[in-house]
């Protein structure tokens, strides 16, 4: 009996202090965990998408608030339409006056070579 | 010579001497100004050039079907047409297209398969040049790849993304745009006969040398 009278003694000590110590834990907030440092920014998700669309934008030319006459363009912005144009027609007409010497002198060093070789065989059959 | 080499020569000339100043009195195009006027010589190189791979590979067809040397000289003399053409297409479209679109090159459809195009038509060269007996078959066979990239070519502006202009755009060019191209056009093509007759004859005569050699050869023996 008395075995009995101690054993719920003891119980009932145990069920007091573990709600007592259930209490104090919900009573009083954990500690809060330093800071983390770490070499990559964290950053939140929507932060990313807003860095993109910033990108895009800066990648966009300009708006036009006013127009520029050519001659205030600063030199390196003109690019004159002359030059292209003559040297296009420059290297068009050499190059086919070139293929053309280039052929005709071909053409004439085999006749050479032929009319020299074909006598050369005329005159080897005689002999 | 031959005896129409003269007056062939003196008639191509009086063209090209005269096509600047007929290409001058053409209005001016409103948004690219000046430097559109390359185009006068630019559309007839690009003609030429396809023409010169179509005829390459009609040519290297037939060579390969009926064995005729004829049909041989003629594609050899068509892939160096096609080759200078070409390189007259490829100079002249980035000095246009400088100013036009502000880059020298784009690779959009039409202008890397004109790219690829031109160095089929070397590769036919450098495998003639280099590829020993039994080359001119091989030559053949690229060739074929040359022409059926010219309808790819030639359409390609109208089917893919691109800031080349459209094929629709010469039809409604108004006469006085229209006459300068003609005039170059037809300069174009006298040249590109007169040049491929007189390559033709080079490739004829070479292989009478080579008989004559052969000939030669006999005949100490």
């Amino acid at each position: 009996m008395t075995t009995l009278i101690r054993m719920a003694a003891a119980v009932l000590i145990v069920t007091a202090g573990s709600a007592s110590i259930r209490a104090r834990e919900q009573a009083v907030p954990p500690p809060a965990l330093p800071p983390l440092h770490l070499s990559i920014p964290s950053v939140a998700p929507g932060q990313v998408a807003r860095e993109r669309m910033l990108l895009l934008a800066r990648a966009q030319p300009q708006q036009q608030e006013e127009f520029v006459p050519l001659d205030q363009l600063p030199p390196q912005e003109r690019l004159p339409a002359a030059p292209l144009l003559v040297g296009a027609y420059a290297f068009v007409l050499l190059m086919l006056f070139g293929y053309l010497v280039s052929v005709s002198r071909r053409l004439t060093a085999i006749q050479r070579e032929v009319d020299r070789l074909d006598a050369d065989l005329k005159h080897n059959g005689r002999g | 010579m031959p005896k129409w080499f003269s007056p062939a020569v003196l008639v191509c000339g009086l063209m090209f001497v005269v096509s600047p100043f007929v290409i001058a009195n053409a209005p001016y195009e409103s948004t690219m100004g000046l430097v559109q006027k390359i185009f006068y010589y630019h559309m007839p190189s690009a003609w030429m050039f396809l023409t010169a791979s179509l005829i390459c590979g009609v040519a290297s067809a037939r060579f390969l079907a009926t064995g005729t040397a004829r049909y041989d000289r003629t594609a050899w003399a068509s892939a160096e047409m096609a080759v200078l053409f070409g390189l007259l297409t490829l100079v002249t479209g980035p000095l246009w297209a400088r100013r036009a679109w502000g880059t020298w090159w784009v690779w959009d459809a039409r202008i890397t398969s004109s790219l690829v195009g031109w160095m089929i038509a070397w590769a036919y060269l450098i495998l003639r040049r280099y590829g020993g007996p039994g080359s001119e078959k091989l030559a053949a066979g690229l060739a074929l790849f040359g022409m059926a990239n010219v309808p790819f070519i030639y359409v390609s502006v109208n089917y893919w993304r691109t800031i080349h202009p459209a094929t629709t755009v010469v039809p409604t060019l108004p006469f006085s745009m229209g006459f300068p191209l003609l005039f170059c056009l037809t300069a174009f093509l006298m040249l590109f006969v007169l040049l491929m007759k007189l390559r033709v004859r080079v490739a004829l005569e070479q292989s009478r040398l080579d008989d004559i050699y052969l000939a030669l050869d006999e005949q100490r023996l």
